[in-house]
């Protein structure tokens, strides 16, 4: 098992956000949190990242507690996180973004800033541009690569599609499946649940901090619950 | 022959406005607070140096060395004593904090070491330097002044854009949150800051006192507050920014105390510094990001 998360319970102040959640991903899958706005989907991924805390239960990575691991020292245990919004340094170049997410190491390797522009072409012509001049799709491909500069073992990403067109978006969902096959575990929360089940080996539906509904990708894109309520149809 | 005098003076009392806005900058770039003991680690700096020199006889660069460790520690024991519990408290919090500790640092030197002014002794000797045939004549102390701010920016502004650390430092400046994703601590990087602010305050504080030799434990409040203005002036959080805003601002207060009047000179000052804000409200080098959406 690679990362398990056991009943956890997050809270906003008083806001009991995450009523105890529970999943796990194993080693080599692509799981997927769906549901709607405000249903604790980034806040499961803020917990698991050491952004915020739980007031009860555990969470496990490649066997070791990290439930109240500083964040900080997460991505050198192989774990990172594209956040929601993306959230790249805006007035630095696109290199030194890159570079950024390879801070864990002590020297970063030519071969990583070239593993991440095979994947993001588009990148190593920017290279070196301010990272605040690229269009909303660029910006999503830099947060992206920026991720992978930490040799992640599991890969979290917050909303990749997030404000992005729909050729966009597929072109997004073509690489995680890329970082995917290249052997990286990915954790994926999504709002675009048909993308979501389309990719994801199994899933778990939020609903208002807890956890409504579970089960391979296939098995919820066909369920009338989901059909109905995320799917459009 | 005056006015190269006045403005070599101005840009060198420039350059000490110039090197305590860079710790008002850099602190509130990374921290987003208004570190305003600020001014007094200046003064803190300046006593120490004031004793490592003058009672104990130590070389000038000792002393200086001295004055820059204790800040440097001064500095990194403030933020983590007082400003760090308040990380997510309201701003308003931090800024009363930071009112209290200037308070406390020179109630402090008041009670170490009196209120009795002390002489400060020059850490670059009395020696002037004659140009132009003796029509003109700048002091040592003045050419040290602006040699070391330059130097200061250079090493600066290789810093930040060349090392793992610096680069560590603007990336927490932009985003806190994304910067602990990449694995970088956060908090030991504000304290770098800190330590790094409060060294450069120590130099500040022994230039100053050089220049101007009347210590006493209220010395570093005024300029503080002035380098703090220049740091607003030039685009609070710019390091370029507190460079260029320091300097105008040390040349236009000679300027107006040689050509308009000593007493308004302050006023002038301030009143060319809302005039700017009004016009360019980020300060001259002052971050319009656009993000994007």
């Amino acid at each position: 098992m690679m990362l398990t998360v056991e009943n956890i319970d997050v809270f906003y102040g008083a806001i009991h956000a995450i009523k105890g959640i529970s999943f796990d991903v194993n080693e080599g899958e692509v799981v997927a949190l769906i549901g709607a706005n405000g249903a604790g989907k980034s806040t499961t991924l803020k917990t698991i990242s050491g952004i915020m805390h739980p007031r009860n239960g555990k969470i496990t990575f490649l066997g070791e507690d990290i439930t109240h691991t500083d964040g900080y020292k997460l991505p050198a245990k192989g774990l990172a996180q594209v956040p929601e919004g993306r959230r790249i340094f805006l007035q630095m170049t696109v290199m030194e973004n890159l570079e950024m997410g390879g801070y864990i190491q002590k020297k970063v390797p030519d071969e990583d800033f070239e593993r991440v522009f095979a994947h993001f072409p588009r990148l190593k012509e920017r290279r070196s541009q301010i990272a605040g001049t690229l269009s909303g799709g660029e910006q999503q491909m830099l947060a992206m690569g920026r991720a992978l500069m930490s040799h992640p073992k599991l890969l979290m990403l917050d909303e990749p599609s997030m404000g992005l067109a729909p050729i966009l978006v597929e072109e997004i969902f073509n690489i995680i499946r890329e970082f995917h096959a290249s052997g990286t575990t990915i954790l994926l929360v999504e709002q675009n649940a048909e993308m979501a089940l389309q990719i994801a080996d199994r899933a778990y539906v939020l609903e208002s901090g807890a956890i409504a509904l579970s089960g391979t990708g296939k098995e919820l894109a066909e369920s009338d619950a989901i059909k109905k309520a995320y799917l459009g149809g | 022959m005056a006015f190269l005098n006045f403005l070599i003076s101005g840009i060198s009392l420039g350059s000490i406005y110039a090197i305590i806005a860079l710790g008002y900058t850099m602190v509130y770039g990374i921290a987003k607070m208004l570190n305003f003991a600020h001014g007094d680690v200046i003064m803190v700096g300046a006593y120490i140096c004031f004793y490592a020199v003058a009672r104990y006889k130590l070389p000038p660069l000792v002393g200086i060395l001295a004055a820059m460790a204790v800040c440097t520690v001064l500095g990194i024991v403030v933020e983590r004593l007082a400003y760090k519990p308040l990380r997510a408290a309201p701003s308003l919090a931090v800024l009363i904090t930071a009112i209290g500790v200037s308070y406390f640092l020179q109630n402090g030197a008041l009670l170490l070491w009196s209120s009795n002014p002390k002489v400060f002794p020059s850490v670059t000797g009395m020696g002037k330097i004659s140009l132009f045939g003796g029509q003109l004549t700048v002091s040592l102390v003045t050419v040290v002044t602006i040699i070391t701010c330059i130097v200061i920016m250079l090493v600066l502004t290789w810093f930040t854009g060349n090392t793992k650390m610096g680069k560590a430092m603007r990336a927490c400046s932009e985003d806190k949150g994304a910067a602990q994703l990449m694995g970088i601590n956060v908090n030991s990087t504000i304290s770098m800051t800190f330590a790094i602010g409060s060294g450069l305050a120590a130099i500040a504080g022994v230039l100053l006192c050089s220049a101007y030799p009347t210590l006493v434990p209220t010395t570093g409040s005024m300029p503080g507050i002035k380098a703090f203005t220049a740091a607003v002036f030039g685009g609070i959080g710019s390091i370029p920014g507190a460079m260029l805003g320091g300097i105008l601002l040390g040349v236009i207060e000679i300027f107006a105390k040689a050509y308009i009047s000593t007493q308004v000179s302050d006023a002038i000052v301030f009143a060319v510094l809302i005039v700017v804000l009004l016009v360019k409200p980020a300060g001259l080098l002052g971050k319009q990001v656009n993000e994007k959406v």
